[in-house]
């Protein structure tokens, strides 16, 4: 329940001097630190050096292509050229936690952030931190997971992820060793799903640091919306939530989808692209029939545990009033 | 003003004081005041918001080392060896005790008879400790916790009341799992009740366990001098901190110093201490230096109290007119393995609203969880929750008005006292003026109309799908007439400045300021030249602890009576130097004034007070007066906004009508309504401690994430405090009753029925998360598709 004394803390004056250092044993990223300090105090996540890149102004650079690992949350939520361009992850920035989170926290750490499974934060000694069972599986798991829930059934918490995944973003990853090693990856691809690797969030290697993410142009007029449900009104993560980008035939929405992304937040181990849903809007015209038939779409192959069965419900509601508020 | 004005101790002329009765008179009732009631900024704001008031958990003190426990990982378990060599040898570790420590082989009584020892080796929940270390930093101490080598038998374990009759149900407690009898109230007849009812209604209820979760975490800091401790803790009652500590320790109670002049926020949780002030005070003394032992929030979550769980069945009947005629309460509860977990559950059954024939019976079951600790209004809440929903389904099935209702079953006396009298009752008031000062009327037209409008589309998933409800609950706290004892003592110098002495703790209510307002109102002294020294057993008179809505009617009364101490003893030195009789004296503020005669001498003129130098006031709180039930009472309206999509409820606006007899401080007292709808709210839509049920039986939440209590964005900006401010000359010599508890009552009770008037359905259990109001949703859709 405390930070260890012997942690050593270094702030890095260049992306090489990060990476350099990031090689060695227990080290660890930090940005924000927002969930590194809460996961360190918890000694839920062990380091032995944090590597402090709050110093990389670099990072923090906004373009309209490419958003710098280290832009607050609090930024892109109040960006306007995000806000025009990026509608869906506008909204998703201002739904993260609070004020004061929303200030610290970074867009690379959201994506990165550790799970918010009860049982991981607690001392259980669950499949990730080791042990050989999923507690959540058959215990309290009101907020867990109804898809992709193999081995372990946490949900991931990130909002602007849900967002990224329906702009089609790619993360940017540098590393190991020297800056100019780097490669992007899917923002959908760039999550591990615990079926592969239970012990792992993402495909962030020993030694890589995200440094940016970038979202191509949407397809035009595009419209887009991002919605969390949750247990109160701030402070808190989703217990359901969807980001939708669509196009409609010569930017009419009397006329048919022609482009569909939905992504759901809150259900599963990463954020979940509802594709079954995104192929019943496609192609017809966003009335009531098309959004019954999208949010049952989206639920076909959901699997509740015991006590998240209100998520079907919940992901069905969602969709249909978002669905119903583009349709205008 | 000036600097100047500022710093007058009185007000300027043409104040009128309150008579000062001759010795051994009751002062007559106050009618209209000068400073009491009115809006006032706390005595003590600028010290709480600036930072300069010294809280508990600020203390440092030369020397003084940090303590930490290492405590049971288990519901229940036995520790089968513990070896604290490692922690013993980490350099900066002064001491690690454990129930081999001879002066730490303690036995200890959670509140409700047994309790085993300070260190049990047999732990019954979660966080029962069994060591503790003191070192030189909060780091070293943890670390040397983590040093220590436990070794644990793990033992099957009860987490729910719900479970411990099972026919499985492991077998926690010798005797059985159940604490003592069941309790058993009747009065008339049920059966014939039920009988004699148009309709009945009746339904199973479950109020989730509340977490204790005060802003300052519990904890202390120790330090002897000689034989004498000193405990500087964040606590309700210092006076019941030092019998606990000198009781465990075996001191007097002389040598027992406990200082909380400041303190950040109680609910009843800090009415007692906890095993750390025992614990910091032995290392304390094994050490030679000051020790601070400050739980981790975690550790609180765990330890520091809760409002119970309760399943209820609640069955009520009613006549077309609206007469009630029958109540009938089933309820269990767990307050974990040693104490009650029922307690006043049903004392809203039984005394609020008017009834011939109830029966209530309530059994309590013991559980390897955290111990119930008070919570703001035991067991009201959660009665609330059950009988307001009750009676507005038989306000509906019988066509009646929720608040018409409940004016038709308006009780005169306390029914579950036999019928006393109320000292004063302003149900009906607050139900009336509240309804009138909400807008009811026009607001259940506006609702009724969408509901109807929208059930007519086909209801569920039809648009709207944002609908808007209003709901009403009323309630009667318990107690609330405070009573003795309490000493308080009002001190004027040479000067005419005046020092306010008295034991109770301010918890956040604003008690400093009313008492305040007390010395002002009588004094004629400006209210922010007073200075207020409470909460500490050294240097103030007895007051037990501020709980059950006691604290301005106990200390109230005795401020008024120390202030007119002082006036009369100030006006007897008058007479004699002035060779007046003292009946032809008034006390006038800044002087002392001589009837009928253009003659006035001023108070600090008086001669025996310029020798003496200053002169003192007692105070005492005598009995209340017999036969009579002195009770505040309440009614919440609110207005919701249910997402027939998502379950999400959104409450718009909340009005609290309030009797709680005079107002004493305005602002103070609005804080408190909108502090305990804030804490109804919780109750009602978020609050909810999750056990590892069916698995390991550990508590899931122990975080302020995990664990939900409401945030800013969930308590409405609209919230209206409406004082229903009653004359009441009979239930002390400051006509106010109690206001802490009664306000955070029945908030969450008219949040299910704003939900159920929005979009028809029930919420059994709380809290009304979404996922509860999605399920009542599915299960009305479920119903409707079944009828077809």
């Amino acid at each position: 329940m405390s930070i260890s004394q012997d942690l050593a803390y270094l702030r890095a004056a260049d992306l090489d001097e990060a990476l350099r250092h990031l090689e060695k044993d227990g080290a660890c990223v930090h940005g924000g630190g927002s969930d590194l300090v809460t996961c360190l105090r918890e000694g839920t996540v062990t380091c032995a050096q944090v590597i402090s890149i709050g110093g990389l102004d670099d990072l923090r650079a906004i373009t309209p292509t490419s958003i710098g690992a280290l832009a607050t949350i609090a930024e892109l939520g109040r960006h306007e050229e995000i806000e025009r361009r990026l509608p869906a992850l506008a909204a998703a920035a201002r739904a993260v936690g609070s004020p004061q989170l929303r200030n610290q926290g970074t867009l690379g750490g959201n994506l990165c952030q550790k799970p918010r499974c009860w049982y991981w934060r607690g001392d259980f000694h669950c499949l990730r931190q080791g042990g050989d069972t999923c507690y959540a599986a058959f215990g309290q798991n009101h907020g867990h997971a109804i898809f992709g829930a193999e081995a372990c059934v946490y949900v991931h918490p990130s909002d602007t992820a849900v967002a990224l995944t329906a702009y089609e973003a790619r993360v940017r990853i540098a590393g190991p060793g020297r800056s100019s090693r780097t490669r992007t990856v899917p923002v959908d691809e760039f999550f591990v799903l615990p079926a592969d690797d239970p012990t792992r969030e993402t495909v962030v290697g020993r030694g890589e640091i995200v440094t940016a993410v970038e979202v191509p142009a949407p397809p035009d007029g595009h419209v887009g919306v991002y919605r969390k449900i949750r247990a109160r009104g701030a402070w808190d993560f989703a217990l359901t939530s969807a980001a939708i980008v669509l196009a409609f035939e010569g930017g009419d929405r009397g006329k048919p989808v022609r482009h569909a992304r939905l992504v759901l937040g809150g259900v599963a181990p990463a954020p979940w692209r509802a594709a079954a849903a995104e192929q019943a809007l496609v192609g017809r015209r966003l009335d009531e029939s098309t959004i019954a038939a999208a949010a049952e779409a989206a639920v076909a192959d959901a699997s509740a545990l015991d006590h998240n069965g209100f998520k079907i419900d919940l992901v069905q509601g969602v969709l249909r009033e978002e669905l119903q508020s583009l349709a205008g | 003003m000036s600097a100047r004005d500022d710093e007058r101790l009185y007000h300027e002329q043409g104040v009128t004081l309150p008579e000062t009765p001759p010795p051994s008179t009751d002062p007559p009732p106050w009618r209209e005041t000068l400073t009491v009631g009115k809006r006032r900024s706390r005595v003590d704001g600028y010290e709480r918001l600036s930072g300069a008031a010294i809280y508990p958990s600020d203390m440092q003190l030369p020397g003084m080392l940090h303590a930490a426990f290492l405590r049971c990982p288990h519901p229940h378990a036995k520790l089968t060896s513990l070896d604290t060599r490692a922690a013993r040898a980490l350099p900066g570790v002064h001491a690690v005790i454990d129930d081999t420590t001879p002066e730490a082989a303690i036995d200890w009584n959670y509140q409700g008879g047994e309790g085993g020892r300070l260190f049990a080796g047999h732990c019954r929940f979660e966080g029962a400790p069994v060591a503790a270390v003191a070192a030189e930093t909060p780091h070293i101490a943890r670390e040397a916790v983590e040093a220590i080598v436990a070794e644990w038998e793990v033992l099957p374990h009860v987490s729910d009341a719900r479970d411990a009759d099972a026919e499985d149900a492991p077998r926690i407690r010798d005797g059985g799992n159940r604490i003592g009898e069941p309790s058993i109230y009747t009065r008339g007849d049920v059966a014939q009740g039920f009988a004699e009812a148009d309709a009945v209604v009746e339904r199973d209820f479950h109020t989730a366990c509340e977490l204790h979760t005060p802003l300052e975490l519990h904890g202390c800091v120790a330090a002897w001098d000689g034989l004498d401790l000193t405990i500087w803790e964040s606590t309700q009652g210092c006076f019941r901190v030092q019998e606990q500590v000198a009781g465990y320790l075996d001191l007097p109670l002389s040598r027992v110093r406990v200082v909380g002049h400041y303190m950040g926020g109680g609910f009843g949780s800090k009415l007692e201490t906890g095993k750390y002030a025992v614990v910091a005070a032995l290392l304390a003394r094994r050490t030679g230096r000051p020790v601070k032992l400050v739980l981790t929030r975690e550790e609180t979550m765990l330890v520091c109290g809760n409002r119970p769980a309760n399943s209820m069945h609640m069955k009520v009947g009613v006549r077309k007119d609206g007469t009630l005629t029958a109540i009938e309460l089933t309820g269990r509860g767990s307050g974990g393995f040693w104490r009650g977990g029922t307690g006043l559950v049903d004392w809203l059954a039984k005394d609020l609203y008017a009834c011939p024939n109830v029966r209530t019976e309530l059994t309590s079951w013991a559980t390897n969880a955290g111990n119930q600790r008070p919570f703001r209004a035991p067991g009201h809440p959660q009665g609330s929750w059950a009988l307001e929903q009750v009676l507005d389904e038989l306000a509906g099935t019988i066509g009646i008005d929720p608040v018409e209702l409940r004016l038709r079953n308006v009780p005169g006396e306390s029914q579950a006292r036999g019928g006393v009298p109320y000292s004063s009752t302003g149900l009906a008031e607050c139900l009336r003026d509240g309804a009138r000062e909400f807008g009811w009327e026009e607001a259940r037209r506006r609702t009724r109309e969408s509901r109807e409008a929208w059930l007519a589309r086909g209801g569920n998933g039809g648009a709207p799908h944002r609908l808007r409800g209003v709901g009403v609950g009323g309630c009667v706290w318990v107690a609330g007439g405070g009573g003795p004892p309490a000493t308080v003592l009002v001190r004027m110098y040479a000067d005419g400045s005046v020092t306010l002495n008295m034991g109770a703790a301010d918890i956040g209510t604003g008690t400093r300021t009313v008492m305040a307002s007390i010395v002002a109102e009588e004094l004629g002294v400006r209210l922010e030249t007073i200075q207020v020294e409470n909460a500490d057993t050294g240097t103030t008179a007895f007051s037990g602890p501020s709980g059950g809505s006691k604290t301005v009617p106990t200390d109230g009364p005795a401020t008024r009576d120390a202030t007119v101490a002082l006036k009369q003893q100030l006006l007897a030195w008058a007479s004699e130097q002035l060779d007046t009789p003292r009946e032809n004296l008034r006390y006038a503020g800044e002087f002392i004034e001589v009837r009928g005669r253009d003659q006035r001498l001023k108070v600090t003129d008086v001669e025996r007070l310029q020798r003496r130098r200053s002169v003192v006031g007692v105070g005492h709180r005598g009995p209340n007066q017999e036969g009579l039930a002195i009770c505040p009472f309440a009614a919440h309206f609110c207005e919701v906004e249910v997402d027939t999509l998502t379950g999400e409820v959104r409450v718009l606006r909340f009005l609290g009508a309030q009797d709680s007899g005079r107002v004493m401080s305005r602002k103070t007292f609005d804080s408190q309504v909108y502090g305990g709808i804030a804490m109804g709210i919780g109750f009602g839509l978020t609050e909810e401690r999750v056990l590892d049920r069916g698995q390991t039986g550990k508590l899931c939440n122990k975080s302020w994430h995990d664990y939900k209590l409401p945030t800013a964005m969930d308590v409405p900006a609209d919230l209206v405090s409406l004082p229903i401010e009653l004359q009441d000359d009979r239930c002390n010599n400051i006509g106010a009753k109690g206001l802490g508890e009664p306000v955070t009552i029945p908030t969450a009770s008219a949040i299910a029925n704003a939900i159920h008037d929005a979009c028809g359905v029930w919420i059994d259990d709380t809290p009304a998360s979404p996922p509860r109001v999605l399920a009542a949703l599915r299960r009305q859709r479920d119903r409707k598709e079944a009828r077809r």
